[in-house]
């Protein structure tokens, strides 16, 4: 039996920006398996959806942060306390706590069972883009912003106006875009165009350069390869021990991108549908397009997130319709 | 004894005795008691008003004043009857079929009739009816003149009084003459003969002299006869002058008005000599409006009409009527027979007559031309019109023998002539350069960079990144002119035949804009920034250079890029794209991680903030950790913290990386003397190290 990686791509369209989210699938002979049904479409949300992402291990519900400054887990909870749009959410591996981020430039620690927060990290001075659990029994908070620092908060300390971090990492020059955590490592990437690799281990940081802006990082389930997006339109799957690039997947313009990271080959491009209309009138908002005129708004699919770490047999998108899409085998 | 009747006794008699005194005709009624027209004495209070009809119109103030209109009612019987309100938005009432019109007479009483049937009348005024009169006759005859004539000032005197011109005096340039104070003769001629600039006198009008005698032109018979001896007492009189008034001002000087400052110190001219007598005529003075430039004056209009009608005309002798006498109008039949149409036609010239006078001499039926057009017309230059003049030709040369021919062809691109004379180019005499002048010259055109410049750009060529790698040529002009200016040479290359002075020089520059780059940083900007890789620098002054041969301006070098990035960008990931640093991560990331701290984690409380308190005996570990990597830290302290058992830094350091608790209690402590502080007591630092830190502080003086 192979394990193989395969990773899941989406872009905006707007900027022509591309991101990536990965999934480790099993890989079941051929590329028909690869989910392409959308099974179910999640409402709840009021706004476009910055960020989704299923619970631990099971997988058995969907977070979602969205521009309604909300965190609804539709139909069973909504979590409110950010005063901006959510940018980023993190599920701890035993579920019962989730992180948030936000416009606000705070950093929440929520807790699932009574929709509370209970630490609130201050001191992040921008927008914070990015958040993410590390350390042993996700003792730690990452989070990383637009104030080009990435912030380590220790969540067993109180937090509060008063906490700082455990440390800041201040190497970026520019925005601090996206962050993956391993067991011992810290990756962030960056406006400026590197991906930071801090290595606790070893105490080295290790720059790795990309041709542009780095939008969206996805590690490898083995941690020795990490799926670079940037704003060139670009997925790279980098080679972390030797800095090289393996592979280079060009993306584009709404769809979810499914590529066969051995062999390169695109697996699949999965439209999403706008979904059900949400607005009263039960048409889409009109936007005014490059050209001018006015046209439907295109759903810019933003986050995307695969059950169980990218082993589950299905995965979930969000955007601009503010409709979570879940594509499953079924 | 008599007594005095009272007047109602008296009256009453008077009455009832029935006129005793009419012998003749029928007597007058008894006089109405009420009513008295005796003239005698009635008080106010008994007096009464009646109309012409007897009627009693005059009431108390209490009964309704004075009557008015129809017995004391107005309009009609019933006095003011209330009509009906009519709204006069929907219902127009004068558009009422029978809207009754109201006239003035309606609200007038007898008298008023009486009184607008008198306006009615129309008479002539008396300037009118006194037939013969003529003391209207100047303001009447203005009152026509008028019509055509602009009365008061004119125009025309409005604009010579802007320029200065004053009422009296003549118009033109001023004249220089002696000053006319009216002095006797005889000490005019004595006094200086001082002249002075004065307006031009006044020319009397020219007054056509109607010629009405009958004598011949000229005769002045009856002018000549007069008093001859009378006239010149007069003159005399006249000219006798005023004696001058003493310095100062006394109080029989005030003429009493406020504006006149008796202290004001100057020097008066005159001074009133009377009492009360006639002021003299006030100075210029200024309106109170300032729009008006002068202080109106009231002229009354008789004065004014007949000034301006008498200035229009004089009489014979050019002096004005005398007052009271006007011009008469009648015309003079003599020149109006002359003058009038048709009598006196001009004789007819007889067909066919040619002057006995001819033109002397038409030379030919040329249209005329001037001189100015004939100088124009002519194709000469200067030099022909030298040899036609038989002049010799001057010495001098043109400018163009001495301009080069780019600057005549720029100066014909500018004026736009194409016949200039050709350039000659020629240097004079005086001006010629020898060989080595010019060279001197030419190499003061050649820009100058400074030495160190210069052999830092020799060094960096020597490293093989020099420019013009392509050009061996070029490359070795490049060499011998940094060399030159790094003072190696003495002497630049002599410049190639083949290669003008410009290029040459445009060459230099680019020599010099090119070595510029390499110019090193001086001091303090050197101590904050590090010279980029050679690699990127030498590529992009080779790139410069290639770009400075077509351009002469330079532009600074764009900034070196970063060899990473554009190996990223050429997509060579690997050993290019990557660096690695370190970090010091904090022992409580390495905590919660799970990992063993780094050699280089820094201590906890560092960075950050964990809530723990720390344990009093990890102190002096932390900081002599501190100073480990801090060596100035670690000077400042060595004396005064640990004499006993210097620390040696580095093995706590390393005593602190095998980990494990058991270890940081190993580590040697310092013995702490808890009842002196070394920090507070110890030695002072010398006088210098405070005068060299707070030295150019103000307030040095107060220690």
């Amino acid at each position: 039996m192979t394990m193989l990686d395969s990773y899941g791509n989406r872009a905006m369209s707007a900027a022509s920006a591309s991101a990536s989210a990965s999934a480790a699938v099993k890989r079941r002979g051929d590329a028909a398996s690869f989910p392409q049904k959308p099974v179910a479409q999640l409402l709840g949300s009021n706004g476009p959806i910055h960020a989704v992402t299923y619970s631990a291990s099971p997988g058995t519900y969907i977070l979602t942060g969205s521009a309604d400054r909300s965190i609804p887990g539709r139909l069973i909870q909504t979590y409110t306390s950010h005063s901006y749009d959510v940018l980023s959410l993190a599920i701890s591996a035993d579920n019962a706590r989730f992180a948030s981020s936000g416009g606000d430039r705070a950093v929440f620690l929520w807790d699932v069972a009574t929709a509370a927060t209970t630490r609130r990290f201050a001191g992040h001075a921008g927008r914070v883009n990015a958040v993410a659990f590390a350390g042993a029994g996700d003792a730690l908070v990452v989070s990383a912003g637009l104030d080009t620092t990435v912030r380590v908060w220790d969540t067993r300390s109180g937090g509060g106006s008063s906490a700082k971090p455990v440390q800041t990492l201040a190497e970026a020059r520019d925005a601090v875009t996206s962050l993956a955590v391993t067991s011992d490592e810290i990756v962030a990437g960056s406006v400026d165009g590197r991906v930071r690799s801090y290595d606790v281990r070893t105490g080295k940081v290790t720059t790795d350069v990309m041709p542009a802006s780095v939008t969206s990082l996805c590690l490898g389930r083995d941690g020795r390869t990490v799926l670079v997006g940037s704003l060139d339109s670009r997925v790279r799957l980098m080679d972390r021990g030797g800095g090289g690039c393996l592979r280079t997947n060009e993306g584009n313009q709404g769809r979810v991108w499914a590529w066969d990271l051995l062999s390169g080959r695109l697996v699949a491009k999965v439209a999403v549908p706008w979904g059900p209309a949400t607005g009263n009138d039960g048409r889409r908002k009109m936007v005014i397009g490059r050209d001018g005129k006015e046209k439907e708004r295109k759903n810019v699919i933003s986050c995307l997130a695969w059950k169980e770490g990218g082993f589950g047999n299905q995965f979930c998108v969000g955007g601009t319709s503010g409709v979570v899409t879940v594509f499953g085998e079924g | 004894m008599s007594y005095k009747r009272s007047r109602t006794t008296y009256e009453a008699d008077l009455s009832a005795q029935q006129s005793p005194f009419v012998l003749f005709g029928t007597a007058l009624p008894p006089l109405d008691p009420e009513v008295r027209d005796d003239g005698s004495f009635v008080p106010v209070w008994k007096q009464e008003v009646r109309d012409e009809r007897g009627r009693k119109r005059l009431h108390g103030a209490f009964t309704g004043g004075w009557s008015a209109g129809y017995f004391n009612t107005v309009g009609s019987k019933e006095g003011w009857t209330p009509s009906a309100f009519v709204s006069s938005r929907t219902n127009r009432r004068k558009d009422a079929p029978d809207a009754a019109q109201q006239r003035p007479e309606d609200f007038m009483d007898e008298e008023d009739l009486a009184a607008a049937e008198e306006a009615r009348k129309i008479q002539t005024t008396a300037a009118f009816t006194g037939l013969g009169s003529t003391e209207d006759d100047v303001s009447r005859m203005t009152g026509l003149v008028g019509l055509f004539r602009v009365e008061g000032e004119m125009m025309g005197a409005k604009l010579l009084k802007k320029m200065g011109w004053k009422e009296g005096q003549g118009v033109g340039p001023k004249i220089r003459r002696k000053a006319r104070l009216g002095l006797q003769q005889q000490q005019q001629n004595s006094s200086s003969a001082d002249t002075f600039l004065f307006a031009p006198e006044n020319v009397p009008m020219v007054s056509f002299i109607r010629k009405k005698d009958h004598r011949g032109l000229g005769y002045g018979g009856e002018a000549g006869l007069g008093p001859l001896a009378g006239s010149s007492a007069v003159g005399r009189r006249k000219d006798k002058e005023k004696s001058r008034g003493g310095i100062g001002i006394g109080v029989l000087n005030d003429t009493g008005s406020d504006d006149e400052d008796p202290y004001e110190i100057g020097p008066r001219i005159s001074y009133n000599r009377v009492i009360g007598g006639d002021r003299k005529k006030k100075k210029a003075v200024t309106a109170i409006n300032p729009s008006l430039k002068t202080k109106p004056v009231f002229i009354s209009k008789k004065l004014a009409s007949g000034k301006v009608a008498l200035g229009v005309r004089k009489c014979n002798d050019g002096r004005l009527p005398l007052d009271g006498f006007v011009f008469g109008r009648e015309a003079d039949s003599l020149t109006s027979d002359i003058n009038s149409v048709g009598k006196y036609p001009p004789p007819q010239i007889p067909p066919g007559w040619v002057s006995s006078k001819k033109a002397a001499s038409q030379p030919g039926s040329k249209e005329y031309l001037s001189t100015a057009d004939a100088a124009k017309a002519s194709k000469l230059d200067p030099k022909a019109r030298a040899a036609l003049l038989g002049e010799k030709e001057l010495p001098g040369k043109s400018v163009f023998d001495f301009m080069s021919a780019s600057a005549r062809e720029r100066l014909a691109a500018v004026t736009g002539k194409t016949d200039l004379p050709p350039a000659r180019g020629e240097i004079p005499a005086g001006f010629a350069l020898s060989e080595e002048e010019r060279q001197r010259e030419l190499l003061d055109r050649v820009p100058k960079l400074d030495r160190e410049t210069a052999i830092a750009a020799l060094s960096r060529g020597a490293g093989g990144g020099a420019p013009y790698g392509e050009d061996e040529a070029k490359r070795s002009r490049y060499r011998a002119y940094l060399e030159y200016q790094a003072g190696y040479r003495q002497v630049l290359p002599p410049k190639p035949a083949h290669i003008s002075t410009e290029d040459w020089l445009r060459e230099a520059h680019e020599f010099f804009n090119c070595a510029r780059i390499f110019k090193p940083m001086t001091g303090f900007m050197a101590s904050r920034f590090t010279t980029s890789s050679s690699s990127t620098v030498n590529s992009t002054s080779g790139a410069k250079g290639e770009s400075g041969n077509k351009e002469l301006l330079s532009k600074p070098p764009p900034k070196p890029e970063d060899p990473a990035e554009e190996a990223a960008k050429l997509g060579l990931f690997g050993p290019l794209t990557r660096s690695v640093a370190d970090f010091h991560p904090t022992m409580l990331l390495c905590k919660r991680f799970n990992v063993k701290p780094p050699p280089n984690a820094q201590p906890a409380d560092q960075d950050a903030s964990s809530g723990k308190g720390k344990a009093p005996f990890d102190v002096p570990v932390e900081l002599s950790a501190a100073m480990s990597k801090d060596p100035l830290l670690a000077l400042e302290f060595g004396s005064g913290l640990t004499t006993a058992a210097p620390v040696d830094a580095a093995q706590t350091a390393t005593a602190r990386d095998d980990g494990g608790s058991s270890s940081k209690s190993e580590a040697v402590k310092p013995v702490i003397d808890s009842s002196k502080n070394e920090a507070l007591e110890g030695a002072r630092a010398g006088e210098e190290v405070f005068k060299a830190i707070f030295g150019d502080s103000d307030d040095d003086d107060d220690d």
